[in-house]
């Protein structure tokens, strides 16, 4: 039995390096039980969640229940999610298409400009300083503005997340084309590449991790600036469903609506998370 | 001297050729080579000799700070397809198969090609190396006797006529070693006209094993030291020539001579 947990330990520990069968070893699990545990999360991490849930279920004991608490307990705040289901569901497409048309709009362009500001060095010399002065400034701040200018929210919205998402992306993406390793910009000139095809065949996919960081600070940047926008003008989406919800001091729903959030951030996180780690299979 | 730049129309001309980074130390001094066309030359030197500068110049990868590179009488200001490079270990690029790796010389080589019919080349090309079966493979997934047999593969599909090498089985064990100069010189002497190869080493017995001729490199600053036509006849047998009489007399002068070069540098320093 010792043997057969060695093994499982040693499969856990390099999943990748041998993935010849074990054959005539007699541990019946030793294939599906490592695959098994290793999809699980670290009982660390279940004890901590088993821990929050217990002390949300115990503060019930001291909150009472019946006089619309700011805290209210796992039950109620379960009702009211499953009431509210249709009308988040409503929200999350709302939200979802301000969210995809900017995000994806600031990873293309930031990735293009930042990938050629990286190798060219005059629009390196122009963009650089711009980037620096540009950069830190709060998206949040344009906000307002946006709303002003622009004629419709959901245009002023999709701009705002634009621009919270572009600067991170472009900012790596810069970052890695200028990391790009001597050795592959020597293999791409000895294969006579032209500027282009350096771009597109090398400097892209070696810069792909650096682009994937950017893209996940730029993907959490735009769920902020997709509710904070919402929260000032929207008639329908995330953001605005838990405003709308505190205004009428219903607790059970703005925290339902906090949590559905939570949910569908930690989703699109996730997903982007496996596209990366299918993207840099060939990354050591 | 106003002559000094003639060099004769065919082959690979190195013509005083001085290089040093910036105004660093002077890494190459006038260093003059001429490498006929369907030759094989290995640059032979200890480290700090600069011979895998003086290869990175013939790629036109770096330019010299002073004298003149050419191929067949037109001066080198750059990387060109007419001379294809195998680096130590780091020829393929890590995100593509092995095929695809070979694929993207095959498309420098003839750009009419079909994605399809470049790809079934470039398979041809890993078959002469013995890597049909890893065409599919990543880089990450092969030994790196067999990523080298794929770099070489790339390089024989760009069909270029000067293959410049730049210790290529350096980081090989002694065994990969060997095979991989056999195949080398398996794959030159069946072509024709056969290319011209400039292959550098730091390992004597590769050097006369497979040069027709080999250059040796002095160190600090680098230049040659000597040229030394290797007499053995091709095809050659490596048990029979590291046993002979001539062979050991040619490696026992060339230790001799970077030997003497060690210690005349000790003796200015």
């Amino acid at each position: 039995m010792s043997e057969s947990l060695a093994l499982e330990g040693e499969a856990l520990a390099s999943p990748l390096v041998d993935k010849t069968p074990r054959q005539g070893r007699s541990a019946p699990h030793s294939g599906l039980f490592p695959a098994l545990l290793s999809r699980l999360p670290a009982w660390e991490a279940v004890a901590l969640w088993a821990v929050l849930f217990l002390a949300w279920q115990g503060s019930t004991y001291f909150i009472d229940q019946s006089a619309n608490p700011l805290l209210p307990g796992p039950r109620i705040v379960a009702e009211a999610l499953w009431e509210s289901l249709p009308e988040l569901w409503k929200g999350t497409v709302s939200s979802f298409f301000i969210l995809a048309p900017g995000y994806l709009l600031a990873v293309a362009a930031g990735v293009a400009l930042g990938l050629v500001a990286g190798i060219v060095p005059g629009v390196g010399r122009g963009l650089f300083p711009f980037a620096k002065v540009a950069a830190p400034i709060p998206p949040t701040v344009y906000i307002p503005y946006a709303i002003a200018v622009l004629p419709t929210f959901h245009l002023s919205a999709t701009f705002v997340v634009f621009i919270g998402a572009f600067w991170p992306v472009f900012q790596n993406s810069a970052a890695g084309a200028l990391a790009v390793e001597g050795r592959h910009r020597d293999n791409a000139r000895v294969l006579g590449f032209s500027r282009l095809e350096t771009l597109v065949k090398v400097v892209f996919p070696a810069s792909l991790p650096h682009i994937f960081s950017g893209a996940a600070v730029g993907l959490g940047f735009s769920f902020i600036l997709l509710t904070v926008a919402e929260l000032f003008g929207a008639n329908a989406g995330l953001g605005r469903f838990v405003q709308y919800y505190a205004d009428f001091a219903d607790y059970p729903r703005m925290v339902a609506g906090i949590l559905y959030t939570g949910l569908v951030t930690w989703l699109a996180m996730t997903g982007l998370d496996k596209l990366r780690h299918k993207a840099l299979f060939w990354v050591r | 001297m106003s002559n000094a730049a003639q060099t004769s129309a065919t082959g690979l001309a190195v013509d005083n050729v001085s290089f040093a980074y910036g105004e660093g130390d002077t890494i190459l001094r006038r260093v003059a080579l001429e490498v006929p066309e369907g030759q094989f030359l290995t640059l032979l030197g200890p480290s700090g000799s600069g011979k895998s500068t003086l290869l990175r110049l013939i790629a036109g990868l770096e330019a010299p700070t002073d004298g003149r590179l050419a191929w067949q009488g037109a001066t080198i200001t750059g990387p060109g397809i007419d001379r294809a490079v195998v680096f130590q270990n780091y020829s393929l690029f890590p995100w593509l198969k092995v095929e695809d790796n070979v694929a993207l010389a095959v498309a420098k080589a003839h750009p009419k090609l079909s994605r399809a019919e470049r790809r079934e080349k470039a398979r041809d090309y890993l078959g002469r190396v013995g890597l049909a079966d890893a065409a599919g493979k990543y880089p990450f997934q092969l030994s790196g006797g067999m990523q080298q047999r794929a770099a070489i593969a790339r390089a024989l599909a760009l069909e270029a006529p000067v293959l410049l090498m730049d210790e290529p089985f350096g980081a090989l064990d002694p065994i990969n070693r060997g095979k991989l100069q056999d195949l080398l010189l398996e794959v030159w002497q069946s072509t024709s006209p056969r290319r011209t190869i400039v292959f550098v080493t730091h390992d004597v017995d590769e050097a006369l094993y497979l040069g027709d001729r080999v250059a040796v490199l002095g160190a600090s600053p680098g230049r040659v030291l000597a040229q030394i036509e290797v007499p053995f006849e091709r095809p050659r047998n490596r048990a029979r020539l590291f046993a002979s009489p001539a062979f050991h007399a040619l490696r026992e002068d060339i230790a001799e001579r970077l030997d003497a070069d060690v210690l005349s540098g000790l003796a200015a320093a």
